[in-house]
């Protein structure tokens, strides 16, 4: 039976994503499509995948991630489905929990963990500049329509603030990236 | 100029790859060379295989038709390297032992 679920994850908010999913699959309820904002879960035994989301640079039909969808296939690691955003893609990914009892871990070296915290900040500046560039053009609206007219345009308002919530939390999960990144290269001058 | 030392991962890809592999038949080579202390994740080997390619130290087979699975061979350069970099985790090795006394 399917079960479709609707529920908003952020950008910066993948790791509670892949636990929310992870935790429907052990109550017996296996991903199988995922929109931005809908879920869609098909009844299986309890537990019977693993989940593991990953940021890709490209779409998701470029040839070069098609390559290493195809060798993940070969790895018993399947791509579900993914999601376009400009330049990167959201995959979600799954393998049988027997064949990974330990979950799906894809980089076992510090040089492919500090890549992919790369690529994850690499986005984040993208969604600062956008969101920022949103909420300071939706601002000056507000400010000149209130000094010409004395008029508030409340919905300007409201998207400038929300882009500015936006872009603080991108700003807030970009350091956090940052930070990850200083402490594998710390951790790469002693060990591999 | 002296080669540089090479990465757990790509000298174990190396060594496993004296004959033809595909990406899943070297993680279970290198978890039992290892093991089972040196888990190689799939990205981590995708990355890795693809640089190899790129230096030519080895070789992508064209794809089996059975399997439609890809595999990989070292090439001469890539065994030349291995070679170095055992030489060098020897001297490695003896000069631990001497110093420190063990066997």
């Amino acid at each position: 039976m399917r079960r479709v679920i609707h529920k908003l994850f952020w950008i910066w908010q993948l790791e509670k994503e892949q636990a929310w999913i992870n935790e429907m699959a052990s109550h017996g309820y296996s991903l199988e499509h995922a929109g931005r904002l809908t879920f869609e879960f098909e009844e299986t035994e309890p537990n019977k995948y693993i989940y593991k989301e990953i940021f890709l640079k490209g779409g998701g039909e470029s040839a070069e991630n098609l390559k290493y969808f195809k060798f993940l296939e070969e790895m018993g690691i399947k791509v579900v489905c993914y999601i376009n955003y400009p330049g990167t893609c959201w995959v979600y990914t799954r393998a049988l929990k027997e064949e990974y009892p330990d979950g799906i871990e894809l980089y076992s070296d510090i040089d492919s963990k500090i890549n992919y915290q790369k690529v994850m900040a690499g986005y984040l500046i993208f969604v600062i500049a956008f969101t920022l560039f949103a909420a300071l053009l939706n601002t000056s609206i507000v400010v000149s329509s209130l000094l010409r007219n004395n008029m508030l345009m409340t919905l300007n308002l409201i998207c400038a603030i929300l882009m500015l919530a936006l872009c603080v939390a991108s700003v807030i999960a970009a350091v956090k990236a940052f930070i990850k990144i200083g402490n594998l290269k710390k951790e790469r001058k002693i060990h591999e | 100029m002296p080669q540089l030392a090479l990465t757990e991962a790509v000298f174990y890809i190396l060594l496993s790859l004296q004959k033809p592999l595909h990406g899943y038949g070297i993680i279970q080579n290198v978890g039992e060379l290892s093991h089972g202390r040196v888990k190689l994740a799939a990205g981590t080997l995708y990355g890795a295989l693809n640089s190899l390619v790129e230096k030519g130290w080895i070789d992508a087979l064209p794809e089996n038709p059975e399997s439609r699975k890809k595999e990989y061979v070292i090439t001469q350069n890539g065994l030349a390297v291995l070679k170095e970099e055992l030489a060098r985790l020897s001297e490695l090795v003896d000069n631990g032992k001497r110093i420190l006394g063990g066997n």
